[in-house]
């Protein structure tokens, strides 16, 4: 090695040991660090929270997914929101009031809600909030209608429709066209006047008109997802976006969504703005607005850093870089252990995973998931799921405590039925599967007029590779039906996730597991989903499913949805959830619960299970003494 | 040297045509439900969206020649597309995540090189003696153990047990100052940037930050290289030439210095041509553990998700990069050995 390349190796170790020293001395030093600029995680003003994956977009119209609830939550206000954990209770937020028919603001007949708009709240960038703000947001979330939005949301109550194809075949325009351009002008503008005739300014007010009663409307306005958060309309323009003219507004109709103005912007009245949404750095910084109308945040700032390493969260909380992380179930016993650490548990959650099966599943190019196809004890038939016997033995065959306790350690409540326990009208009261080894037999002998029994069957059961909460549940059904009758074969396989998909839009999995979380706290959002023909999954269960759905639930939801008083109500969910027993349309399982995992300095965390958000930063602070 | 180097870059948009359609090719198996999971990450996702109504928008049913030349009209036109694994266009992605990749690189190809050149001469010079063994040991554990194992226990010591230098590129509080709209981001490589900027305090906060990783990458990449120099010094040790040179009366370090190890050098030259480029390419596990994000996670996760667009965009850069890289590598022989002549 010559003298040159020698001085070099020197001076990068100088400097490697320097940076070493430099480094000591500062995390000695961090925790009496406070001049400007320099916000150290231990800073009581700087609240890092470290998670995984990233927002889609900061697009209130658009997003749907929890990752960027999380940050439009703290950037925006919306109308109400929920009174502490209550999941019932509203109090007004941007709204001056919560409207009800006893204080007038709702219609007799349900089909007209006033909402009275707060005066004196300002946007981030200083404007006032007007209810012509509110009146654009509704109006441009339902002319934008992205594919796979939250907007149907709007368009079900106030038009009775879901999207805007239909808007469009309501107005007398095609029912199914290749671009909204291609529709006549004069069709285009009619429909827009019923979007605009659905939400109207009334003075200090907004009125927003509804094609049938809707029950869970004003929960859909609360601060639960993203969707009705409230935008600044005259910055939207200036920012390109939809100008509010009738007959232009296809232009900005289901746009891409880096396209869209609020992708990586926000201009709201929430109690945090936005500074900076570093994509490459996978963080989010937001400032406290010190002119938020409910006075200003006690965070100054906070950082949401999206790591996938779990070690590398674990050891950044653990040095009290950070002060909250996103830790799976599985890690919370290891946590618990950290000093100066806390883990929330058991926090109620608004969902389910369920068991779903394919009444009409077909044989051509599926030969690998249901073998021979037929009834001979080496696949299964097409009509498999569509006897009533056989998906009643599965759901008694399941073991809901064992999956519960091992699988899920604990973190949750077994499923009885499709509306989680925690919403008004669930099953809670009624007659549900458990798990039942001799119910599971019986069934099975009456199967195909004891064919199933005699025969047997095999079957593969797929569920997406990595998921092993999904593997283990698949595994728990095998090992019980397998039990039942030694003809029975069940092979519990995992499929890459594209694959996966694939069969799934081919309509081609027997049996597959989804999981639903609620959009709003009411029981529609679980039965529309799971029940009704036209819901989420009933494309990929089958015709069998749609004409059962037709026959027995639609109906029924429906007028569940225009029931005038509680009761009507209820009685109609309870004959709902009766149905959904007899005829075992699926087998929901689970209703998981959730945990936080935070620094013991952290104080003021609030739980609410309708919000998107793991934590609502402005009730946050950070306290020393909690250390 | 000129018509070579001219030559070569010709030949730069035949690769690059080659590596689409290659990719392009590999796609054509995938039935358009299977491309459409780089748009929907989990069943749930399903809500409100159905994957023939993704497979419409993305035109994912159109034959694949027909995407083909679509996409490569969009190149031509310099757009690369919009990546979903990135939720950004693949050319924002390559050029907010490439600058960190290059400053880990240019940090780590230093020692990487410099100690891997040492241990391989110290092992020829002291041929089968302790210290050829000592050195090969050390490097070879190094080889051997697993990139993910060894940066969790940098981590674990160097920032769960020391608190020295902790994972990401940037503390808290310098991103602070970095993302405030008052700094600069020249280069997008954070010590680089801090300098320009003005702001020592940064500049250091950045180097503290790539200090694990590069200790890391160092370690992993010696054995490598050692074992390289060691193999070709010991080839030249034995030459004719060198033992003129001792015989001249010349001194041992002279010998090693003049005479062996720059005619050792060509194939480590080749090595680390290759060694480049695949720091370039990014160090997946690395930027994982360190949370240091570079192109490498960018590229990885662009690939679980079968985020194509993506994966198309950054082998056209890597493309440009690999012919780029031989092209050096060429030149270097001819700056090290005066025998070898490009034409």
């Amino acid at each position: 090695m010559n003298a040159k390349m020698r001085t070099l190796l020197v001076l990068l170790l100088v400097v490697a040991v320097g940076a070493g020293v430099y480094a000591y001395f500062r995390s000695r030093d961090q925790g009496e660090t406070t001049d400007e600029g320099r916000a150290p995680a231990t800073d009581p003003n700087t609240f890092v929270y470290v998670t995984i994956g990233e927002p889609d977009t900061l697009d209130p119209a658009y997003a749907y997914d929890t990752a960027s609830g999380e940050i439009i939550h703290q950037l925006y206000d919306t109308l109400f929101d929920y009174n502490g954990s209550s999941l019932e209770e509203l109090v007004p937020r941007l709204a001056a009031q919560v409207p009800s028919i006893e204080n007038g603001l709702i219609s007799e007949d349900g089909r007209t809600i006033k909402v009275p708009i707060r005066k004196s709240v300002k946007f981030h960038n200083g404007s006032d909030l007007t209810p012509e703000d509110v009146e654009y947001t509704f109006e441009r979330a339902m002319i934008s209608d992205p594919v796979g939005s939250p907007i149907w949301m709007f368009f079900e109550p106030l038009l009775g429709v879901q999207t805007m194809e239909q808007v469009i075949a309501l107005a007398g325009g095609p029912s199914d066209y290749a671009g909204i351009n291609e529709v006549d002008p004069a069709i285009r503008r009619k429909a827009f006047d019923m979007i605009d005739a659905a939400v109207e300014v009334e003075g200090d007010a907004v009125v927003f008109n509804l094609a049938a009663p809707y029950p869970p409307f004003l929960q859909i306005l609360a601060k639960g997802g993203s969707w009705s958060s409230i935008l600044d309309k005259e910055w939207m323009i200036a920012n390109g976006d939809w100008d509010g003219n009738p007959d232009t507004w296809a232009k900005w109709h289901d746009p891409a969504k880096e396209e869209m103005t609020l992708y990586e912007k926000a201009n709201g009245t929430g109690p945090f703005r936005l500074q900076a949404w570093d994509r490459s750095g996978g963080q989010i910084v937001l400032k406290r607005f010190d002119d938020y109308y409910r006075g200003a945040a006690k965070l100054e700032t906070v950082f949401v850093k999206y790591i996938e390493e779990y070690n590398t969260r674990l050891l950044m909380l653990q040095s009290g870089d950070a002060d909250a992380i996103y830790a799976d179930v599985q890690y919370l016993d290891q946590l618990k252990g950290i000093d100066g650490v806390k883990a929330v548990e058991g926090l109620q959650q608004i969902a389910n995973t369920t068991l779903l099966y394919n009444f009409t599943i077909p044989y051509e190019g599926n030969e690998d998931i249901v073998g021979s196809g037929k009834l001979d004890g080496n696949g299964i038939p097409s009509d498999f799921f569509a006897d009533i016997n056989v998906r009643r033995a599965f759901n008694y065959a399941f073991d809901y405590e064992r999956y519960l306790n091992e699988v899920a350690n604990g973190a949750g409540s077994i499923a009885k039925g499709f509306i989680p326990a925690a919403l008004p009208f669930s099953n809670k009261d009624g007659e549900w599967f458990t798990h039942d080894l001799e119910q599971a037999e019986q069934f099975f002998r009456q199967a195909f007029d004891g064919e199933l029994w005699d025969k047997g069957f095999k079957l593969t059961l797929l569920y997406n590779s990595g998921n092993n909460s999904r593997k283990t549940a698949a595994e728990i059904l095998e090992f019980n039906i397998e039990s039942i009758n030694p003809k029975f074969q069940i092979d519990v396989q995992g499929m890459q996730w594209p694959t996966y998909l694939s069969k799934l839009d081919q309509g081609s999995l027997p049996v597959f597991f989804m999981g639903w979380l609620m959009d709003f706290p009411d029981a529609h959002n679980f039965v529309d989903a799971y029940l009704r023909s036209t819901g989420a999954f009933a494309g990929y269960c089958g015709e069998g499913l749609v004409e059962l759905a037709k026959a027995e639930f639609d109906g029924l939801i429906a007028q569940a949805m225009r029931a005038q008083t509680t009761d009507e109500r209820a009685a109609l969910y309870q004959e709902i959830n009766r149905k959904a027993f007899e005829f075992a349309v699926s087998m929901p399982y689970i209703e998981p619960s959730d945990h936080r995992v935070m620094r013991a300095w952290v104080q003021g965390f609030a739980h609410n299970p309708a919000y998107s958000a793991n934590y609502d930063f402005y009730s946050l602070t950070k306290n020393a003494a909690g250390s | 040297m000129l018509t070579y180097i001219t030559r070569r870059l010709l030949f730069l948009p035949i690769v690059l045509i080659g590596v689409t359609l290659l990719i392009f090719f590999a796609m054509s198996f995938l039935t358009p439900a299977q491309l459409v999971s780089a748009y929907i990450k989990s069943p749930e996702e399903l809500k409100n969206q159905s994957i023939q109504e993704l497979v419409g928008r993305y035109g994912l049913d159109q034959p694949v020649w027909k995407r083909y030349f679509s996409w490569m009209k969009n190149v031509l036109k310099g757009d690369l597309g919009y990546s979903v694994s990135a939720n950004m266009y693949v050319t924002e992605a390559i050029a907010k995540r490439f600058p960190a990749t290059l400053e880990l690189a240019l940090f780590a190809v230093i020692p990487v090189i410099c100690g891997g050149i040492w241990l391989g001469t110290i092992s020829a010079k002291n041929h089968n003696r302790p210290l050829d063994h000592a050195s090969r040991i050390f490097a070879i554990v190094g080889w051997s153990l697993p990139d993910f194992v060894f940066g969790l226990i940098i981590l674990l010591i160097f920032y769960g047990l020391l608190s020295w230098f902790p994972p990401g590129r940037l503390s808290v509080w310098a991103d602070s100052v970095v993302l405030s709209g008052s700094f600069v981001q020249y280069t997008g490589m954070n010590t680089v940037d801090a300098l320009l900027n003005g702001r020592f305090d940064i500049f250091l906060d950045a180097l503290r930050h790539l200090v694990a990783p590069t200790i890391t990458l160092a370690y992993l990449w010696w054995a490598y290289i050692l074992r390289i120099t060691r193999s070709s010094m010991l080839d030249i040790l034995g030459k004719d030439y060198v033992r003129t040179a001792r015989a001249k009366g010349l001194t041992e370090k002279l010998v090693i210095n003049r005479h062996v190890r720059r005619n050792a050098l060509i194939p480590v030259v080749t090595v680390v041509g290759g060694m480049v480029l695949g720091l370039l390419g990014g160090v997946v596990i690395v930027e994982t553990v360190f949370d240091y994000k570079g192109i490498g996670l960018l590229i990885a996760k662009g690939a679980e998700r079968m985020d194509y667009t993506l994966i198309l965009g950054t082998s056209l850069f890597y493309g440009v990069l690999l012919v780029m890289t031989n092209l050096i590598v060429d030149i270097l022989y001819a700056v090290i050995d005066p025998r070898v002549r490009l034409e």
